[in-house]
């Protein structure tokens, strides 16, 4: 399968789903610290200047202000990197927010790797794994542009904390004009029998690369597209534990806590099966360019359907012994 | 460094043009970096490195030095180029900025020598420098003096006052802040944005002894260092508000926050190394041929794996 990629790069869409969001909810509010133009708040900031707050640079009073404004009714759009919103305004994240279960949502923008050249300050692995371990908090990585829409709409028709993930990134394009989202459900994009490989965020393109080379060496893959982290589709995961055997992750993001700790919990309890998981290990994001990110931290087609052939081999010792 | 000789004058004018031009030229090469902040704090660099601190690009880590800490971690660039020139890493090593294995974008501990702090969260670095500034009190380094170079935008920061407090209550007069006040944040004029002033009455209020300068001007800069490091060590630490201009030596970056993260196209960099020339009456060259990087993100990457060999 062919993938083309906008020539629009999510965060465009992030901004002008809050254009189009503003239009409708009247009760919305965007606030900045001091990015606007980065995470491409700015388009709301144009359209609608008396309903952007800037609160500076002062992420701690970004998330606090965001959760006073939701106390007195409004729906509010805090948006900083996704390092400064996990990391270092975690604090008022939990207490003023996620605890108190406040509409607040949560834009993180260059999560990931994608701060690219700004290094490991500003890259981020760890956001999906903080946000998660939060209560109330629902956590998402849309796949592509289409789904990014589609997700802001859901989380204006749900009262309560969203975390979602917004990037520079030109993504695949996934999804035709149909597509729905809904929290707590994955898809299904290719049927397969000897693995399943699991892509969350834009990083689906490369499991579905994966499993076209898979393809070629006789591996017949399955691929599933996980937006929602938190909830995750664990029905999903389990009919495919059943039909696969064996499941490889891929995120953008750290091992730890994001979609492969969240599929390995589910199995382990539910239908324990093989998995292996891509992403970044014990380290840092360093800086550089995307593509070589991708390669250096080996978050590739070849990679992924390396780690998938050697887990089928496993899988098929564990059966004949 | 208290008066400074015409020579002196002379050298140190060479190094803050120099980092200029070395920023142009590596930012280009990396196809990114933040010009704005790096020209607005290249006098305060040259002064700092130009005699104003005791360190050596032979003994780094000597004990005695004076620390540095950029807390404006994203001007990395104008201190790359800084110890550089004063020979604590050779100018190749510029040429690395942004690449893997090569300087970060931000500053990062122990990458090179000189460098001290792991930085790019704003608003941390006061915090940082007032910990290095007791540890040496805690060691009776009493020779040692710590230099922090703060961002105006990052006043915004509340941590930046709960470091400013602490400094005053530990009485570190060992400690230097020194605030680029270049007037421009990330996304537009800080009196649009989130004004900081009075600025000179707030670290006042909170018990620090207060220097303002011209910070582009190179005599007016060594004297409130100067004043910084042995005139005032009367139990209060030392903010040297350094009022600059973004972008300063490139008409079209100055005041201009479009310049505060943004490379220059080769061509680009070309008519602002010739502007350069004409602000400073210099007629420079560029070291090198220069080429800006294209990086083709993911669709390069999953593209390139699925085409057969």
């Amino acid at each position: 399968m062919k993938l083309s990629y906008s020539s629009q790069p999510l965060r465009e869409v992030f901004g002008e789903t809050l254009v189009e969001l503003g239009g409708i909810h009247r009760q919305l509010l965007v606030l900045d610290a001091d990015l606007n133009t980065s995470s491409r708040t700015v388009l709301f900031k144009q359209k609608y200047p008396d309903r952007f707050i800037q609160c500076g640079i002062a992420e701690a009073n970004l998330f606090g202000i965001a959760a006073g404004l939701a106390a007195q009714g409004y729906t509010t759009f805090p948006s900083t990197f996704a390092a400064f919103a996990a990391r270092k305004a975690l604090d008022q994240v939990y207490v003023n927010i996620a605890y108190p279960n406040l509409d607040v949502k949560i834009a993180g923008s260059y999560c990931g790797m994608t701060a690219t050249e700004c290094g490991p300050s500003h890259n981020c692995a760890e956001d999906l794994a903080v946000m998660r371990s939060l209560p109330h908090v629902k956590v998402v990585d849309p796949g592509d542009n289409r789904e990014l829409r589609a997700m802001m709409h859901a989380m204006m028709a749900k009262p309560g904390p969203v975390y979602f993930r917004v990037s520079k990134v030109n993504a695949p394009e996934l999804f035709g004009a149909d597509h729905t989202f809904e929290f707590g459900r994955g898809h299904l994009l290719r049927s397969g029998r000897d693995v399943t490989l699991v892509g969350t965020g834009f990083m689906t393109a490369v499991a579905l690369g994966a499993a076209a080379l898979l393809e070629r060496d006789g591996i017949s893959a399955a691929v599933v597209h996980m937006p929602s982290i938190k909830p995750i589709d664990e029905d999903l995961l389990v009919r495919q534990a059943r039909a696969t055997g064996a499941l490889v992750t891929i995120e953008n993001h750290r091992v730890f806590g994001g979609l492969g700790g969240a599929t390995g919990e589910v199995l382990a309890r539910e239908y324990p099966v093989h998995i292996d998981m891509l992403g970044l290990g014990d380290t840092v994001f360093e800086a550089a360019p995307l593509q070589d990110l991708l390669r250096h931290y080996q978050l590739t087609p070849r990679a992924m359907a390396a780690k998938a052939h050697a887990l089928v081999q496993r899988k098929r010792r564990a059966s004949a012994a | 460094m208290k008066h400074l000789t015409p020579e002196k004058s002379r050298a140190l004018a060479d190094t803050a043009f120099r980092i200029r031009r070395l920023c142009l030229e590596f930012i280009t090469c990396a196809g990114w970096g933040h010009i704005g902040g790096s020209f607005s704090e290249a006098e305060l660099l040259a002064c700092l490195y130009g005699g104003v601190m005791t360190v050596s690009p032979h003994a780094p880590d000597s004990p005695a030095r004076d620390r540095f800490i950029l807390s404006k971690a994203h001007a990395s660039p104008a201190l790359y180029a800084a110890l550089a020139i004063a020979g604590f890493i050779p100018e190749e090593r510029l040429f690395t900025y942004c690449r893997l294995d090569g300087l970060d974008g931000h500053t990062q501990r122990g990458q090179c020598p000189g460098i001290e702090y792991s930085g790019g969260s704003l608003g941390t670095g006061l915090s940082y420098a007032t910990g290095l500034a007791l540890g040496l009190r805690l060691q009776d380094n009493f020779a040692s003096r710590v230099f922090c170079l703060v961002g105006d935008g990052e006043c915004n920061e509340g941590q930046i006052w709960e470091a400013t407090m602490s400094a005053a209550h530990y009485r570190l007069d060992n400690l230097i802040a020194i605030v680029d006040y270049n007037k421009v944040m990330a996304k537009g004029k800080m009196s649009d944005l989130m004004p900081i002033e009075p600025l000179a009455r707030k670290f006042a209020a909170f018990g620090w002894s207060v220097i303002e300068c011209d910070g582009h001007d190179l005599a007016e800069i060594c004297c409130a260092f100067h004043r910084a490091k042995y005139l005032e060590m009367n139990g209060r630490p030392v903010v040297v508000i350094a009022h600059t201009v973004k972008g300063r030596g490139l008409p079209e970056a100055e005041f201009n926050y479009h310049w505060h993260t943004h490379s220059p196209s080769v061509p680009q960099a070309e008519k602002f190394l010739a502007a350069l020339n004409r602000t400073y009456e210099r007629n420079e060259r560029f070291s090198r041929p220069l080429s800006s990087p294209k990086d083709g993100g993911l669709e390069a990457v999953v593209t390139a794996d699925l085409t057969p060999a």
